[in-house]
């Protein structure tokens, strides 16, 4: 009788509670909620991973704010990211990879400070890999990873993922990501924090510039492009091969160096963050590069010299290398001695694919069909390639293959 | 050379294209000093490290029913102050012990569906109080009795809503069982009665000033669904002179929107925290009123619906304020009623109805007006702004 008459009067209470609580429920709706974001790039033999996650939920997991004061300092993040990192790896397996941390960085969005890690792999991405994920489980069953999974030459696949608590423990999640989860497959001798220290004075940069230059396909083409004519001259009667070697190197090295000049200008604006410019503008544009200097080869379009042309273009491909050397993340003390050896990096392949295509082309002058299916052949050719890159990259779909 | 026009005249298009659509969401952060300060963690009501110590312990005894609820009502609090939902995720995580909800705790069970109607789940949250108020000893359970009543209102099944409404009195909260009926009555047409049972309950000067403005934004809702635009007007401003109420300030701005009002609108909403609900609304107002901000607050919006869509299912869950910015801003009718139709499926309080009704009649489609009519039929809901549309 007494217990009934008690929970009768605690009921209502409880309902003036309700009633209040009720209310404001009707008015909380449709909120940003807690999202980490998946960057997976696979080639073969290699996966690259982003994974960026809100420092405000890794605050709830691990306590980031050492003094309680309700901010995160710099300080704060920095001495904890060995823990963040080996929180989230614990949280994390992909089929048949096993990740490690190879970088670090911060990134602002829309709903806050975002902790990035990068991490890699030396395996193949299976064709449907099983993604075993359990960041945040044990904080937030709402949390969800959002995955972007691409592959070179296709079109970037998107999923959700769930938090589910067997990840956390290392459990088994799927026969397939079984292996890939137990402690044991984890790299022990994962590259300790700052693995990039050491990378300066290995001249690594200088290897990533070299890298970047032969791999950027875009890069070359656009040189091809202007190159193409460069042994040739024109005269009433149409174009005719020079004669003489020098002929053709100096406006070789005219417009090579008019074209350094000026990428090196804007890579070095970009890096310094004087100016910066987004890879969704950059990115077509130097495919607009491409198609506007092989058009000009077939018909003349600029008003200009060509050595003119290859510098304006040359301050739109800098921007380019700048969005590379972004990712790469240079170290912050040795930001000038990094930046110049990815830009000498950068020139030495350049010279070596400079001489090696004015040697063939040198070669080729004199062919009756060079200024038809060297020149025309080859600029038509780069039109297309070029058109479509910059159909791939405003429309965000994969065309071709590379 | 005509072949070649063409393919310049496409990039040059794309090209401005895609400046167009350049926007940037997310930025690198280079913080040079420790003592930088990266990011501002949100506000609580409590102290932190009691925030803290609570969740060690409860870590510790995660199986302690008592502590759990008490942590998982914190965030909960906290979630409807801010409208922040990560709250919501960070409540439902201290009832995790009990994912089998035969076995969870009375308490557990109905904080859980409590949560549930937050995340507008309300088919579980429906479940799970049911569950509860079978077990013997529940049965006068006033609390969730009278949640089960709000979670079917909101998903328009008036005639349960009664049942349970009835149920909130015999555990003895009688203002609330009478405030309950009352607003299922307005929400059927039988206004008049509804009517004079808030004024009678109103008249009590003992009530609580929360209990007060609860009844009285009832009856604003009443009287702007009746077509009283003078009498709903009063009793919003009533509310309002009580103190602050966010939900009060959304439903007033709404009307003043309506009444083509909006740069009054836009003073309701001045103090209120920036929520999503609460953006939506302003972001239209400061559109019709041609006000200076009217682009950052629309772009801001924009760029949130964005960020929530990266999630499929986010466009179901929001689909009203979804719906509500596609047909105020983006004047996409189409879209609009898509969204509007998916939020009808789940949600059917009068302003669901009434943005699915406005985009079907914005779309001028004949199957999507009857749709929406036949929606109102169905629910036996009485409202003339509809009525006006359909």
């Amino acid at each position: 009788m007494r217990s009934s008459e008690r929970s009768g009067w605690r009921a209502a209470l409880r309902a003036v509670v309700a009633v209040a609580l009720l209310l404001a429920a009707a008015a909380a709706v449709a909120h940003k909620a807690s999202d980490s974001y998946l960057q997976i790039t696979a080639a073969p033999g290699r996966v690259d991973v982003r994974w960026d996650i809100a420092l405000r939920d890794l605050d709830v997991a691990l306590d980031l704010d050492g003094d309680a004061d309700g901010k995160l300092t710099w300080g704060e993040v920095r001495g904890a990211w060995p823990r963040i990192e080996a929180y989230a790896l614990q949280r994390l397996a992909i089929e048949g990879c096993a990740l490690a941390p190879v970088g670090r960085g911060l990134e602002r969005r829309n709903d806050g400070a975002y902790a990035v890690l990068h991490l890699s792999a030396a395996c193949t991405l299976p064709p449907k890999p099983q993604i075993a994920y359990g960041l945040f489980a044990e904080v937030d069953p709402t949390h969800r990873g959002i995955a972007k999974v691409q592959r070179a030459g296709t079109a970037v696949e998107l999923s959700v993922l769930e938090p589910s608590a067997a990840v956390a423990g290392g459990g088994v999640v799927g026969a397939a990501s079984a292996a890939a989860l137990s402690p044991a497959s984890r790299p022990a001798s994962a590259p300790p924090n700052g693995a990039r220290a050491g990378a300066v004075a290995r001249w690594e940069f200088f290897a990533e510039g070299i890298r970047h230059i032969v791999t950027g396909y875009d890069h070359v083409l656009f040189l091809l492009c202007l190159l193409l004519p460069a042994v040739t001259r024109r005269a009433p009667q149409g174009r005719v091969p020079v004669a003489r070697l020098s002929a053709a190197v100096w406006p070789v090295a005219g417009i090579v160096t008019a074209f350094t000049v000026a990428h090196s200008i804007t890579l070095g604006l970009a890096a310094l963050k004087i100016v910066s410019l987004t890879p969704a503008f950059i990115e077509p544009a130097i495919a607009a590069t491409i198609v506007l200097a092989a058009l000009d080869n077939v018909l003349p379009i600029f008003p200009v010299r060509r050595i003119v042309v290859a510098f304006f273009f040359g301050l739109v491909h800098g921007f380019g290398f700048a969005s590379v050397l972004a990712e790469l993340e240079l170290p912050r003390a040795d930001f000038a001695w990094a930046l110049l050896q990815f830009n000498l990096g950068i020139e030495a392949g350049q010279l070596v694919i400079v001489l090696a295509a004015t040697t063939v082309l040198f070669a080729l002058r004199r062919w009756r069909g060079y200024a038809r299916f060297v020149i025309g052949g080859g600029s038509a050719v780069a039109i297309a390639i070029g058109a479509l890159w910059f159909v791939e990259r405003t429309a965000n779909v994969s065309i071709l293959p590379f | 050379m005509r072949l070649l026009r063409a393919p310049i005249g496409a990039c040059a298009a794309a090209l401005v294209a895609a400046i167009a659509a350049t926007r940037v969401v997310a930025a690198p952060i280079e913080p040079t000093r420790d003592d930088e300060v990266i990011e501002v963690l949100p506000a609580t009501s409590a102290s932190r490290s009691e925030d803290r110590q609570l969740r060690r312990r409860l870590a510790e005894r995660p199986g302690d029913a008592r502590l759990a609820t008490a942590v998982a009502e914190r965030y909960l609090a906290q979630a409807r102050e801010s409208g922040d939902p990560r709250f919501a995720g960070l409540a439902l995580a201290a009832l995790a012990a009990w994912p089998d909800a035969a076995k969870a705790p009375n308490e557990v069970l109905l904080l859980r569906a409590t949560l549930e109607q937050y995340l507008h789940e309300f088919d579980a949250s429906v479940d799970h109080l049911r569950i509860l108020l079978a077990r013997p000893g529940n049965e006068r359970n006033a609390q969730a009795w009278l949640t089960l009543a709000t979670v079917l209102r909101v998903q328009g099944r008036y005639a349960d809503s009664d049942v349970a409404c009835r149920r909130v009195g015999s555990g003895g909260a009688d203002v609330y069982a009478a405030a309950c009926l009352a607003e299922n009555a307005a929400l059927r047409g039988e206004t008049a009665a509804a009517r004079r049972s808030f004024q009678e309950l109103l008249a009590d000067p003992r009530l609580a000033p929360s209990t007060r403005g609860w009844l009285l934004t009832s009856l604003a809702e009443l009287e702007e669904r009746d077509g009283h635009p003078g009498a709903a007007e009063a009793a919003y401003r009533a509310v309002l002179h009580l103190g602050r109420d966010t939900y009060a300030a959304i439903a007033y701005a709404d009307f003043l929107i309506a009444q083509k009002r909006p740069a009054e609108a836009l003073a309701v909403l001045k103090d209120e925290a920036r929520t999503d609900t609460v953006l939506l609304r302003v972001a239209i107002a400061a559109t019709r009123a041609n006000a200076a901000h009217r682009e950052r607050d629309v772009a801001e919006m924009r760029d949130r619906i964005a960020l929530a869509n990266e999630r499929p299912e986010a466009s179901v869950f929001h689909g009203r304020e979804q719906a509500m910015f596609a047909l105020a801003i983006d004047r996409d009718a189409e879209r609009a009623l898509a969204l509007a139709r998916g939020d009808v499926a789940r949600q059917r309080e009068p302003l669901d109805v009434l943005v699915f009704a406005e985009a079907a009649r914005a779309s001028g489609r004949r199957d999507a007006i009857e749709d929406a009519r036949r929606l109102k039929s169905t629910l036996g809901l009485h409202d003339r702004r509809i009525d006006a549309l359909l």
